[in-house]
């Protein structure tokens, strides 16, 4: 046992060597540990009630100078202080509705793939019909029914990514459930439950990984894309998204308003797919050559 | 297989590549089929249809929402109105000066309260050259009546007895000032019996061939794109026979799409101008912005059957509290003016006699102390989703947070607001409304007991003195008296503090600055047929 | 061949009536008042009233839903609520725009992507390379109705060089073009990138080389047939997306399509006409998918003998 620990500690060391050779990860890494760094330092940075909330009209849509970086929106609230508190909300509405696919999608494709046979069929053609549905309009569809609120948002978002780790799952599990460590583990009377979760998810969970990371930027995007038509979060609450989608009134006299929050989605994006890239390359043992 | 495979490929590739290549060449494609519409253009007579002759006046308008239907009986909304308008006449119209005055009627003399005697223009022509009589009136008031969607307006007429071709008497089955305002609504359109008959034996709709006596005759439809009519060349008021050869409306819902779209002349004249580009376009040498009071107001409802707003008090320290001056500017870029009435400036029933709340914090302040609420109070304000809305929810959440009353703003889809608010589930809402020729239809739905909930009543205001003057104003024939209602409803509900009314936009309409004879109706009714260049 | 598309085709019939169960009934969850909405404020609650039972939005669920499924199966798409048109012939008439839009967004997708694809493969680390890399990077990372935008900006607002909404003509369709192909662009470039990158390390590409054929051809014969199975797969996945893309892209470009009439059935809790573009997007997704593992069976004939 302790000699298989050991061989995981050294591939786990092996991985994280090649991610940090790889610039581009890095870059991407980088970039997401300053956000983070931003959303979680965000109240110290910029106060939300004086700074993110608190409007003057009279200063409205100013463009960017020393006092307001990124110039400020149609109340004369300064941007950069919203961009700022809105990083939150891409954050955690990506973490967690990524965490929502994956615990439901993860539990679904698992019992799919090590079970098979009907079990498998159900649970896949069920997955099938989700799939059919561009995730989009299912998101649309799922917030415009149950209400316009963060945690539906989340919800939808979630729901509509579930087929899709669902299916890395199952491919994940079907092509190690045979191997030695699963049949020994069966041999010693461990139940399935036990086993799919301590021995066979584990054992996974390089391209469960890749494709969180990945989707933590569709979620992000998505996000942004319901806020865009009315159904993200509620003011005066920031969301990049929807910042963007107010900004659109003021194209022409004020492009900073949609510049700006459309960079930081882009960026951010950017970083999710570097680091996702990155990930897959280190875990790939195909590359390793 | 690879005979499958080319057969699929080959068919996906035909359908994709045609659409791509065509264009947007389908003149006509309405729900009835090509065929149908085909039909229709024929019957519109050769020479004006399909492509502009040269010299050919054809005015492009640009709007923001597409026509619901071409059937009067089948919509209540502008842009639908915009066509069925120009297709169709009426009994009667509205003149510049807010008088109605017979269009498709000659006149007409109430005989006493319910018995109304018309007489017809004569010699009127349908667009397929048959003539109007007393009977496509009987028949298309009585069938209206059937309608869901503009059979209310209607519902006073008990029958209509036709006399002869051009007389008919309309029997009432309740005394009602709004008989002649409703007589002007699209909804209320003289369509010709023989020819809706015909479609209906032939299984088809109204809307599948659309078939008036108005200006203009129906050309096309593409939905979600356009909708064009072609001057009638035989409509029967001279005076108001078009003045231009074609009218093509195109919906652009994006707002600075529609804005370039008539910067780069592609418009040559644009309804519901985006507030972000009227500056430009005053601006801009070649385009002119015709401004224009409206009927249109914009409130803040609180639901008075919730604690705290069912205390007059609070209700008064709202209307002390809010910025409307804010609201105006970061809602509507300054195009309009902070309002203190319930009812639009422009509109038929609009009297000065409310009590105004000048902006005021400390006062509102003292107010909701006297109320028990020193410390503020939590509430929710439903939002239908709208940009200007939410925006103007957004002041308003910043004018109370300094009150240090916290109000959570839901923004939630039209069907859901109606539903939500319909049931009382709201604190408080933010709602506008558009008076038409009726005030009847303004008063009574927002403010009277009988209408709280879904009825238009939101704030669910039940005051029996209220109702009393609306059902008075609504029957009394002394127009003194009508006057006296509704600057005495005004009054009391301005003191009661039913909303707090927020602003009234300007009405804009932007056209190219040699483009003629644009007359803007407030009640968003706009007349297209006397534009020309 | 025949019976493996037959066999796909009857598949489509489970998964319709489950998208239709689904949508349905997420439809019904929300509270609305459909007739309200379609009379608007000032009719009297006895014509809403009415109008709610003419449309049968009295019933309960699962009675409706049984009515739909009713008329489904004699290949009805029920009536819509807002205009009381067949949903068919409403969507239909939109849908050639929709299709055009997405159409003509995968082939400037293809058309750019697996060339910039195979010259970053076979120059890989150069500075080609890189740059198309970081754009394809790019592509993905930048939200389309951004772009979009950005591009109305640019292209219609500064330069007046293509309409910025509409659907008329050419011009109207370059930018929504290159807005809805764009994210679709980046991921097949990058597929092929790498698709290319693993049969150009396989051995026999190598052996080719080694037996002196020209490095081109070797590129062009053989490499690029077998690199492009998984540039088909990420192709087929696209068009879905490309569809689901529209409809911001339609959004933002007021372009007449199924997207934009979609998102307002949505909104109006039109549930027949959300139904029927839901389906029929669905119907159009699965053909797709179809003619995708079908061009596999004719790319690989080592698949083919798989669908006997």
């Amino acid at each position: 046992m302790g000699n298989k620990k050991a061989k995981k500690r050294s591939m786990a060391a092996e991985i994280i060597q090649r991610l940090v050779r790889n610039k581009m990860a890095m870059l991407g890494l980088f970039i997401l540990v300053l956000l983070a760094l931003g959303a979680i330092f965000a109240d110290v940075i910029a106060d939300y009630d004086t700074k993110v909330v608190a409007q003057n009209i009279a200063n409205r849509l100013q463009g960017p100078s020393a006092e307001h970086w990124f110039g400020t929106d149609e109340f004369g609230r300064d941007i950069f202080a919203r961009m700022l508190h809105g990083s939150r909300v891409s954050l955690v509405v990506g973490l967690i509705s990524v965490s929502v696919s994956l615990i439901i999608g993860g539990t679904l494709g698992a019992f799919a793939g090590f079970y098979g046979g009907k079990v498998d069929n159900v649970i896949m053609r069920i997955m099938d019909i989700f799939l059919a549905v561009p995730s989009i309009l299912l998101a649309i569809t799922i917030v415009a029914a149950l209400g316009t609120n963060l945690v539906n948002v989340m919800l939808a978002i979630g729901i509509s990514g579930v087929p899709n780790f669902a299916r890395i799952v199952r491919a994940a599990v079907m092509s190690v459930k045979d191997q030695e460590f699963v049949e020994s583990s069966r041999a010693i009377g461990a139940s399935s439950v036990t086993i799919i979760f301590r021995e066979i998810i584990p054992n996974c969970m390089a391209p469960i990984i890749v494709q969180a990371t990945l989707s933590v930027a569709g979620a992000i995007l998505s996000t942004a894309s319901l806020s865009f038509i009315g159904l993200g979060v509620q003011p005066p609450d920031p969301e990049w998204g929807a910042m963007l989608s107010s900004g659109r009134n003021f194209l022409r006299d004020a492009v900073h308003l949609t510049l700006f929050p459309g960079l930081a989605i882009v960026i951010t994006i950017l970083a999710l797919n570097l680091l996702g890239d990155g990930l897959r390359d280190a875990l790939d043992p195909r590359l390793k050559q | 297989m690879k005979k499958i495979l080319c057969t699929i490929l080959a068919g996906a590739m035909a359908a994709s590549l045609l659409t791509g290549c065509g264009g947007s060449s389908s003149s006509s494609s309405n729900s009835g089929g090509s065929g149908d519409a085909a039909a229709t253009t024929a019957a519109a007579g050769a020479g004006d249809s399909a492509a502009p002759a040269a010299g050919e006046q054809v005015i492009n308008i640009g709007l923001n929402t597409d026509l619901t239907s071409l059937d009067p009986h089948n919509h209540n909304d502008t842009a639908s109105a915009y066509a069925t308008r120009h297709i169709y006449s009426n009994l009667v119209r509205l003149n510049e000066n807010n008088e109605f005055v017979g269009d498709l009627a000659d006149s007409w003399e109430y005989a006493d309260d319910v018995t109304v005697n018309f007489t017809l223009k004569e010699g009127v022509k349908f667009h397929d050259g048959s003539v109007l009589t007393a009977e496509d009136v009987k028949y298309s008031l009585e069938t209206q009546k059937d309608s869901p969607k503009v059979g209310h307006l209607v519902s006073m007429i008990d029958s209509v007895e036709v006399t002869d071709d051009t007389h008919f008497t309309i029997h009432l089955n309740t005394p009602s000032n709004a008989l002649i305002s409703s007589l002007n609504h699209s909804g209320c359109a003289i369509l010709s019996k023989a020819h809706v008959e015909k479609l209906l034996a032939e299984g088809k709709k109204i809307e599948d061939e659309p078939m008036g006596t108005g200006p203009y005759k129906f050309d096309s439809w593409t939905p979600g794109a356009s909708f064009s009519l072609v001057k009638n060349p035989d409509y029967f008021n001279p005076e108001r026979a078009a003045q231009n050869d074609k009218l093509v409306f195109k919906v652009i819902p994006e707002d600075s799409a529609r804005t370039i779209a008539l910067e780069n002349g592609e418009l040559d004249m644009m309804i519901s101008v985006p507030t972000t580009d009227a500056g430009r376009i005053r601006d801009n040498s070649n385009l002119a912005l015709d401004e224009y009071v409206s009927t249109h107001v914009e409130y803040f409802c609180a639901n008075h059957t919730k604690a705290p707003f069912d205390d007059v008090r609070v209700r008064q320290a709202m209307n002390y509290a809010i910025n409307k001056n804010d609201i105006v500017i970061a809602s509507i870029n300054n195009e309009g003016k902070p309002f203190d009435n319930y009812i639009g400036e422009a509109a038929i029933g609009y009297y000065d006699t409310v009590t105004k709340y000048e902006y005021n914090p400390e006062k509102a302040k003292e107010l909701l102390a006297e109320a028990g609420y020193a410390d503020g109070f939590t509430f929710t304000c439903y939002v239908a989703n709208s940009t200007t809305r939410s925006t103007s929810a957004t002041v308003i959440q910043a004018n109370l947070a300094d009150l240090g009353i916290t109000m959570n703003i839901e923004q939630m889809e039209a069907s859901t607001f109606y539903e939500k608010t319909g049931n009382g589930e709201h604190d408080a809402c933010l709602a506008g409304w558009v008076a038409n020729a009726e005030p009847d239809n303004t008063y009574r739905p927002l403010f009277t007991s009988e209408r709280a909930g879904a009825g238009g009543n939101r704030s669910f205001y039940k005051n029996p003195e209220v109702d009393a003057l609306v059902d008075d104003a609504a029957v009394n024939r002394d127009k003194a008296a009508v006057q006296k209602d509704y600057e005495t409803i005004l009054k009391t509900i301005s003191d009661d503090a039913v909303w707090v009314p927020l602003y009234s936009p300007t009405g804009m309409i932007a056209r190219q600055a040699d483009l003629q004879g644009v007359v803007p109706s407030p009640i968003q009714m706009h007349d297209f047929y006397s534009i020309h260049y | 061949m025949h019976k493996y598309v037959i066999k796909r085709l009857i598949m489509l019939i489970p998964v319709i009536i489950g998208v239709s169960f689904l949508v349905f009934f997420i439809m019904s969850l929300a509270p609305g008042d459909t007739a309200r909405t379609i009379l608007g404020e000032d009719a009297p609650i006895e014509a809403v009233e009415a109008l709610n039972e003419e449309l049968g939005l009295n019933d309960p669920v699962l009675i409706r839903y049984a009515r739909y499924m009713g008329g489904l199966v004699r290949g009805d798409l029920g009536t819509s609520y807002k205009s009381g048109r067949p949903v068919f012939s409403e969507v239909m008439s939109r849908f050639p725009d929709t299709l055009k839009l997405a159409f003509w967004g995968m082939v400037f997708a293809v058309v750019l992507s697996i060339p910039i694809g195979i010259i970053s493969a076979t120059r890989q680390y150069s500075l080609i390379d890189s740059v198309s890399m970081v754009l394809a990077l790019l592509g993905v990372a930048t939200p389309n109705f951004w772009l979009g935008l950005m591009l109305i900006i640019g292209f219609s607002l500064h330069l007046r060089w293509f309409p910025s909404g509409g659907s008329e003509g050419w011009k109207a369709l370059v930018l929504p073009v290159i807005t809805l192909g764009t994210g679709c662009m980046a991921n097949i470039t990058r597929t092929t990138r790498s698709s290319m990158l693993e049969v150009i390390r396989q051995d026999y590409i190598r052996t080719a080389k080694a037996k002196g054929v020209s490095s081109r051809s070797v590129i062009y014969k053989h490499a690029l047939k077998n690199a492009l199975i998984p540039v088909v797969t990420v192709i087929g996945l696209q068009f879905g997306s490309l569809l689901g893309g529209a409809v911001l892209t339609e959004t933002v470009f007021s372009w007449p399509g199924v997207g934009t009439y979609l998102v307002n059935s949505i909104k109006a809790k039109d549930t027949p006409a959300v139904l029927g573009c839901v389906i029929i997007f669905c119907i159009c997704f699965s053909i797709v998918n179809l003619c995708v593992d079908i061009l596999y069976a004719y790319i690989d004939p080592r698949i083919k003998s798989k669908y006997k």
